[in-house]
């Protein structure tokens, strides 16, 4: 995949005419639990450029649904922000057709998750139908393979994500074992059709980083009425924070969350790299509202440094298998056809070389 | 429900590389019996893939086979298919179908006299990156065609009878025998051909190494074909269209889109499909012997048949600018207007 410094998709423009030229961040407190419409008509009022004055056709919602358990717990998000963004989306363009989107997964324990189940028995199912939203779970969907660089495994993605749509991401306010904390750029992980992501999690900070460049979010909400700290993501307690962070860009709601929770951005490894590959720092956006912020607890198991070490150790592993294939590959094919390997291949070798 | 019993007419290095593979890889075949006019090269096909018949005559296939294979040279496809085809058999039949369309349409005529499944080996059809293609074109992905452009060409080949070379027995040179893979993808993919314009360095005795075919479809967009057996060209077909392109692989597995509306494109220039490291055999072949399986139990269509096979032909017997009776020489610059 080669990605693009050139603004040369006048189609795909045409939302970003609409928002603020620079990131924005809104941080709304919201003591009332209940009164997510309230918080929706303050962000209204305080920054109303973070919210699109035009909508395409499609809007695309991701909530973060990495577990069956309450949005209580800090760990999922709470269905009720359905009704208040269909209904705000909705006064935007009338005939807009929304869609929230979660995928199957296993989840660190090994225990396989079924979205569709996860919809059901968090009350997706039926907030959806009474607001006539649709629910997809993208591991059924259509889906195609594409390479990310640096990452030697194939990745497949919804075919979704080659359609036109406006992208609301609502994370959760969360600490995570490898990543140190988590919000929206790592709720984009869902995004993913393959229930099963382990074999990325050695490569998780440009996975993350080439995610966000894919599916960028034109809207991001971090849920942080309630956080979760301890070991996380799905591991820990609740932690009531009333606020939430409102976003026209993730890397700014992230690190504002970051701020929230007391945790140096620079720690957290995939902030690092969207900032790197985005030629960015975590400052130079506008923040309005004021944070409250208190140290989460981090409680990584015990195993965390010996789980990074595996990383690392699979890395090379996986990076000297596919040199030996290389290597494997143009053996046999130097035996089976070397006149052919002689003019063909050595050359481009050479070439490759000499422009290394 | 039984296996079908299949035969293979032609021994040789294409039934040998694509099509034994294919037969191995669908279980609900049974490999059955080998016709090769040379007997040596028949029963050492035969001893070495497992066929418990093998024979030198046609008509001795009666009643043994329930579908055959035909790699034979272009000039014998129509005469023995329809052979087959009228005894009820079913055919998979090597491209290109036959040298002209009077041959094409006898090859049709007796499939449905015979009441037999009659599908023409455009495998490529098959591969995963073009059927993936298909779908995302048939969503609109790059909006309407504008522009076809394709290329083909290797120095590299297996060593060919005489009969590959001969304008009479086969009908043609690179644009039929190479050509009509991609003239095939561009009808799926795009639509009729409408007008074609054709150059090539045929000769009174000689087919052609290099073509070059500029063609109008049927929705106004425009192309261009470049072929070659002489020549290391890309292999590929790129579509453009009003709202974006695709770049994809004929000999590879590559596919790469770029669309101006979708959301992926946002920040990306393109997108690449995933090309793996140490490929799969290409399967096409296997998909394409199980279509044809598949219909003759009735449960799908033949994707290529008679038809479609009868199209690709048209476009390349139009392009020589050749009567539709039988093959004539070829040279130089024909223009050919439905």
């Amino acid at each position: 995949m080669t990605k693009s410094h050139i603004p040369a998709v006048p189609g795909a423009a045409t939302l970003s005419k609409e928002k603020p030229l620079s990131p924005a961040v809104a941080v709304i407190p919201c003591e009332d639990h209940n009164n997510l419409l309230g918080a929706t008509s303050q962000l209204r009022q305080l920054m109303p450029a973070l919210l699109p004055s035009v909508l395409p056709r499609h809007v695309v919602i991701k909530p973060n649904l990495c577990d069956i358990t309450a949005w209580e717990t800090g760990v999922t998000t709470d269905p009720s922000w359905l009704p208040v963004l269909t209904a705000e989306l909705r006064s935007i363009r009338s005939d807009v057709e929304i869609t929230v989107v979660e995928s199957d997964a296993v989840s660190a324990y090994k225990t396989y998750r079924s979205c569709d189940e996860t919809f059901d028995r968090l009350g997706y199912r039926s907030v959806a139908r009474e607001c006539g939203v649709n629910l997809v779970n993208l591991s059924n969907a259509e889906a195609i393979e594409i390479s990310f660089k640096d990452v030697p495994y194939a990745v497949s993605v919804p075919m979704l994500l080659l359609e036109e749509f406006f992208f609301v991401s609502i994370a959760n306010l969360k600490v995570h074992p490898y990543e140190r904390m988590t919000a929206t750029l790592k709720n984009s992980l869902g995004l993913l059709t393959n229930a099963d992501i382990s074999a990325f999690h050695p490569y998780l900070s440009t996975m993350i980083s080439q995610l966000h460049t894919l599916c960028t979010p034109d809207l991001c909400i971090v849920d942080g009425r309630i956080g979760l700290e301890g070991s996380g993501p799905i591991i820990g307690d609740p932690v009531r924070m009333d606020t939430l962070i409102f976003s026209n860009d993730a890397l700014a709601a992230d690190v504002t969350a970051c701020k929230l929770m007391m945790v140096p951005p620079e720690e957290v490894p995939h902030l690092r790299q969207v900032a790197g590959d985005l030629g960015r720092s975590f400052s130079g956006f506008q923040t309005i509202g004021d944070l409250h912020p208190r140290r989460f607890a981090f409680d990584p198991s015990r195993g965390h440094r010996s789980i990074l070490l595996k990383f690392a150790n699979r890395r090379f592993h996986r990076a000297s298998e596919l040199f030996t294939n290389l290597l494997v590959d143009r053996f046999i094919r130097f035996k089976r056809e070397p006149v052919a390997f002689a003019t063909q291949a050595i050359p481009k070798i050479a070439r490759r070389l000499t422009r290394g | 429900m039984d296996r079908l019993r299949i035969g293979i007419v032609g021994a040789g290095p294409v039934a040998e590389r694509y099509h034994m593979p294919a037969i191995r890889g669908v279980p609900e075949v049974r490999a059955t019996a080998v016709v090769d006019t040379d007997a040596d090269r028949a029963r050492h096909f035969a001893d070495r893939y497992g066929f418990p018949l093998w024979t030198t005559q046609l008509a001795e296939l009666g009643g043994t086979v329930d579908v055959v294979v035909v790699a034979l040279p272009n000039g014998l496809h129509a005469s023995v298919s329809c052979e087959l085809l009228s005894h009820g058999i079913h055919v998979l039949c090597e491209k290109p179908m036959a040298r002209n369309i009077t041959e094409c349409q006898s090859m049709v005529d007796a499939a449905k006299r015979g009441g037999a499944k009659l599908c023409i080996g455009h495998n490529r059809r098959f591969r995963t990156n073009l059927r993936l293609l298909k779908q995302l074109l048939e969503k609109g992905l790059i909006g309407d065609i504008v522009r076809v452009d394709a290329e083909e060409g290797s120095k590299v080949d297996w060593p060919r009878s005489s009969a590959y070379f001969d304008p009479v027995r086969s009908g043609g040179g690179s644009l039929m025998d190479v050509g009509i893979h991609s003239i095939d993808l561009v009808r799926w993919f795009a639509g009729e051909f409408r007008q074609v314009e054709y150059s090539g360095n045929a000769t009174p005795s000689v087919v052609e190494s290099d073509a070059e075919l500029r063609f109008t479809l049927a929705n106004g967009a425009q192309g261009k074909l470049t072929t070659s057996r002489s020549r290391e060209l890309n292999k590929q077909i790129r579509i453009t269209g009003t709202e974006g392109f695709a770049e994809v692989g004929l000999w590879g597995d590559n596919l790469r889109i770029r669309s101006n509306k979708g959301k992926a494109f946002q920040h990306f220039r393109h997108l690449d499909a995933y090309v793996s490291r140490r490929p799969a055999a290409d399967v096409s072949f296997v998909l394409q012997l199980g279509n044809l399986v598949n219909a003759i139990r009735g449960i799908e269509r033949v994707l290529v048949d008679g038809e479609e096979g009868m199209a690709a032909v048209d476009v390349v017997c139009r392009a020589y600018g050749v009567a539709a009776v039988a093959p004539v020489l070829h040279a130089g610059v024909s223009v050919g207007p439905r």
